[in-house]
């Protein structure tokens, strides 16, 4: 299918969107066809969201013009969006945790009354979910559901508001496989009822296996747009990353094979997550020097509570932790810092950094405690006096070392791209020195070349006698990095498997709780 | 990125200017309803308070207190806090200042002394709501207003049982002349005191922008969570930031008992204290909870209230009219900064 030759829903016509220090889209024209799956492939900070982010009214076009069933349109807000029969659902969800699903997907819609009958509301949002083929129990609370449910709502609420576009922003990067699966097939139905989806993405075999078009951004500009018929994994990479990261692709890495004596070592340990519950039971684990240990799991499974009680962040119900042969149940988070322990956390927004603070900062946030030393008064105090020099030094050393795409040091964070500002955390807990690495889904949503970049750097810190813990519910990436990998579920070691040795089946009834190894053969392989 | 930031300044500014302008447009309305000539009546509000040598004087001399107290809520705000217990804290501040009225000491003693008894009940009065908030999680906003009023009773009870004026049971005793800041400019109420305002301010800059505390400070408040994963003691930041504000604070009671003529004492009802706190919470509002921006408001509302008394005399406006349309302009003022702090409160993190 070629755009030239379709039923033109929307038309997005020279579009130019300037940020202070880039320009997201330079003079963007895009068709979006009736009743297509119409992917938008880039790196981050290509452009892709932004451009959609235009249609969908959060932001305006500098200049460029749009144009919905032939007629030109301008969309202020997404109210207008809507009204046009454009819809999205963004990677963050917009749930109210304490509402139903039902009341999540009308509150705002314009038949939203402040007076309602809530049985009745849920029998017809029933009906509603009957009729579009997509069901989520609408007499849920918000934050019973998964992360696939809650997508699953979102997407039911833009479709409530009757729209006949719906935009998708990376929809699987919060989804575990069987929901990817099950996304894919929601698409499929949607748009057999006529709706058209688009679908912004880096991930090249989503991209092959669901979309009818795909174009390719780079750098804000449209480098390419071919049916999935012509399009293959190694011609789509090439455009999206250009002809000199051809070499990058699918990088492998080899495994540093010298590993030296214990550094951390976790025994027993019970730790309870958000809501009281025992999210870890009884884990026990160890990481030699130079040696990555993989956590694997379902989203979900205690990996959260249990980088933090190894971080100090969330205390621990039982167990111990030792690092180094030093018993560190206790300390706080800054003196576990000192000893040398990193830690890249998940969804680095939200923990990872601030975003009005400057670059430069946010780099110094961890470096500050290694300064003080308790000898002087003002230091003891907290009152010792910043070396702005030294900050700007040292964070101008880390962007170049670990390539953070910047107009300068003082720009506050949030103007970074996603990818950006995972390079910015990257190179703060890893240029500070660690014999730990704790790293939380360190690739989640980065294009391939952060990707390489920082499975690169996890590599190189481990071959140089450092210890990587890395939790990741990105399979592929835990076996083709990990000397061992532990297998989690529902807070349980149900085993520990060398990479290559086991097949993934196993691994997958594991991580499914279907399967659980005997306590023999773990402390063998703990043994190795 | 300099543009970007000088970009940022001038919307702010841009932002004052248009609040300004609005709250003097509907103060007006309501003066010509209610028969009175605005353009006669902002003239004398504004007019001779910025531009003559006394009514700048006076100007300053309001400025002074506010200026104190509003450093105490932007502390409290860049440490994502609401402390509105500036208030109370500045009653204890006065109150440690004034009781040096009862006491005999060598001369020069009397102000070290006044100012460091100020800072220090000034600072336990912040740091008792500090540390209910850290390690007890109590809400900032409902422990300040309750310190507020124990500590108004507490004053209130020490004037008339404690520390009374012999002469004029109205007022506690008045601090010797020793331990009175002297007057810039005779016959006017322009004391040492707005010398030590501006280096209180000047000192407190310095400590947010420049030294490590502050700096854990602006990362508490921006993004807590963020803070924490990186080894950030978020309880000490809060402790310290409810510390830095109560000392500010109890330094403002102390410029008002010793550097405030003619009384150098705690009038009945805290007469001559109350509300000053809330003036700061709303100078910080409009001064964007910065040094800078605190140090132009504060003598923006130092000059209305120098004004007010002009605007009753010259433009025969009554004093209802007079605090109507400068709480109309006050509010107009403050509505930017308070959208802004409400909706990081409730949008969180974005």
């Amino acid at each position: 299918m070629s755009s030239s030759s379709c039923d033109v829903v929307v038309e997005m016509r020279n579009i130019v969107k300037k940020f202070p220090g880039v320009v997201a889209n330079d003079n963007v024209s895009l068709k979006i066809c009736r009743g297509e799956v119409l992917a938008i492939l880039g790196e981050n900070g290509a452009g892709k969201t932004t451009l959609m982010n235009i249609l969908y009214g959060l932001y305006l076009p500098d200049e460029g013009s749009i144009y919905i069933n032939g007629k030109r349109v301008i969309h202020a807000s997404p109210k207008d969006a809507i009204k046009n029969g454009v819809g999205m659902v963004h990677q963050h969800f917009t749930l109210v945790d304490d509402l139903t699903v039902a009341e999540n997907i009308v509150l705002g819609a314009e038949d939203f009354k402040v007076y309602y009958n809530p049985g009745k509301l849920i029998e017809k949002i029933r009906e509603f979910m009957k009729d579009i083929g997509l069901y989520v129990e609408p007499s849920k609370k918000a934050y019973e559901l998964s992360a696939g449910e809650k997508q699953k709502v979102e997407i039911l609420k833009a479709l409530y508001r009757r729209i006949s576009v719906l935009i998708l922003d990376e929809p699987t990067s919060v989804l575990s496989p069987i929901e990817v699966n099950e996304l894919f097939k929601t698409i499929r139905r949607l748009k057999e009822k006529g709706i058209s989806i688009v679908f912004i993405s880096h991930k090249l075999d989503e991209v092959l296996e669901i979309a009818d078009r795909i174009v390719v951004m780079r750098a804000g500009k449209i480098v390419g747009e071919l049916a999935r018929k012509d399009a293959n994994v190694r011609l789509l990479a090439s455009m999206m990353i250009g002809a000199s990261g051809l070499s990058s692709i699918e990088e492998k890495f080899e495994k540093n094979t010298s590993t030296g004596r214990k550094l951390l070592e976790v025994i027993d340990l019970w730790v309870k997550g958000d809501r009281g519950e025992d999210a870890v039971k009884g884990v026990r684990l160890s990481v030699r020097e130079g040696e990555i240990v993989g956590v694997a799991g379902v989203a979900g499974s205690g990996q959260k509570e249990l980088a933090e009680a190894i971080y100090g962040l969330r205390p621990v119900k039982r167990g111990r932790i030792m690092f180094n042969e030093v018993e560190i149940t206790g300390l706080p988070t800054v003196e576990r810092i000192k000893l040398g322990i990193s830690y890249i956390p998940e969804e680095r927004v939200r923990y990872g950094v601030s975003l009005e603070l400057p670059i430069y900062e946010n780099i110094y946030l961890e470096k500050i405690h290694s300064e003080k030393s308790k000898r002087g008064l003002l230091e003891a105090l907290g009152v010792s006096p910043l070396k702005k020099r030294v900050m700007l030094e040292y964070a101008q050393h880390v962007v170049n070392k670990f390539g953070v795409k910047t107009p300068s040091l003082t720009t506050v964070a949030g103007k970074l791209s996603g990818g950006n500002i995972q390079r910015l955390i990257v190179g703060r807990e890893l240029e500070r020195g660690p014999k730990l690495v704790i790293a939380s889904e360190p690739t989640a949503g980065l294009d391939i070349a952060a990707t390489n970049f920082v499975r690169r750097t996890l590599v190189d810190m481990s071959r140089r006698g450092v210890g990587v813990l890395l939790i990741s519910s990105d399979l592929q990436e835990v076996l083709s990095l990990s000397h061992k990998v532990v297998v989690l579920c529902n807070g349980e070691v149900m085993g520990v498997v060398i990479p290559g040795e086991a097949s993934i089946e196993d691994i997958g009834l594991m991580m499914t709780c279907s399967k659980k190894m005997s306590i023999e053969e773990v402390e063998k392989i703990w043994a190795m | 990125m300099l543009d970007g930031r000088l970009k940022e300044y001038l919307t702010g500014f841009a932002e004052v200017v248009v609040a300004i302008v609005a709250g003097m447009l509907i103060g007006g309305l309501v003066m010509v309803i209610g028969g009175y000539n605005p353009v006669d009546a902002y003239y004398q509000l504004f007019v001779p308070s910025l531009t003559t040598g006394y009514g700048l004087e006076m100007t300053l001399s309001f400025a002074t207190p506010i200026i104190l107290t509003a450093l105490t809520f932007a502390v409290g705000v860049r440490a994502g806090l609401f402390n509105i217990g500036a208030e109370g804290q500045m009653y204890m501040g006065a109150l440690g200042a004034v009781i040096f009225g009862a006491i005999t000491l060598p001369s020069i003693l009397y102000l070290p002394l006044e100012f460091i008894v100020a800072a220090v009940l000034g600072m336990i009065w912040g740091v008792i709501a500090g540390i209910l908030k850290a390690y007890r999680g109590v809400n900032e906003v409902v422990s300040t207003i309750m310190l507020n009023w124990i500590a108004y009773w507490i004053v209130e009870s020490m004037r008339v049982y404690v520390i009374p004026n012999p002469v004029d049971a109205s007022k506690t005793v008045s601090v010797p002349p020793a331990g009175r800041l002297p007057l810039l400019v005779e016959g006017t109420e322009l004391s040492a005191a707005i010398i030590i305002s501006i280096l209180v301010l000047i000192f407190t800059y310095f400590l947010l922008w420049k030294t490590a505390i502050g700096y854990e400070i602006r990362a508490v408040g921006y993004n807590p969570l963020a803070s924490r994963y990186a080894g950030i003691n978020v309880r000490r930041v809060a402790l310290y930031s409810f510390i830095i504000g109560g000392f500010t604070a109890g330094i403002a009671g102390f410029c008002e008992v010793a550097g405030r003529p003619p009384s150098y004492a705690i009038t009945t009802g805290l007469s001559n204290l109350m509300g000053l706190g809330f003036d700061g919470l709303t100078v910080s509002l409009i001064g964007y909870n910065h040094p800078i921006g605190i140090l132009l408001a504060s003598i923006f509302i130092g000059a209305m209230k120098a004004g007010s008394r002009n605007m009753q005399i010259y433009a025969r406006v009554p004093l209802e009219m007079v605090q109507t349309v400068q709480g109309l302009i006050i509010i107009a003022l403050s509505i930017p900064g308070l959208l802004r702090i409400i909706s990081r409160r409730i949008g969180g993190v974005r």
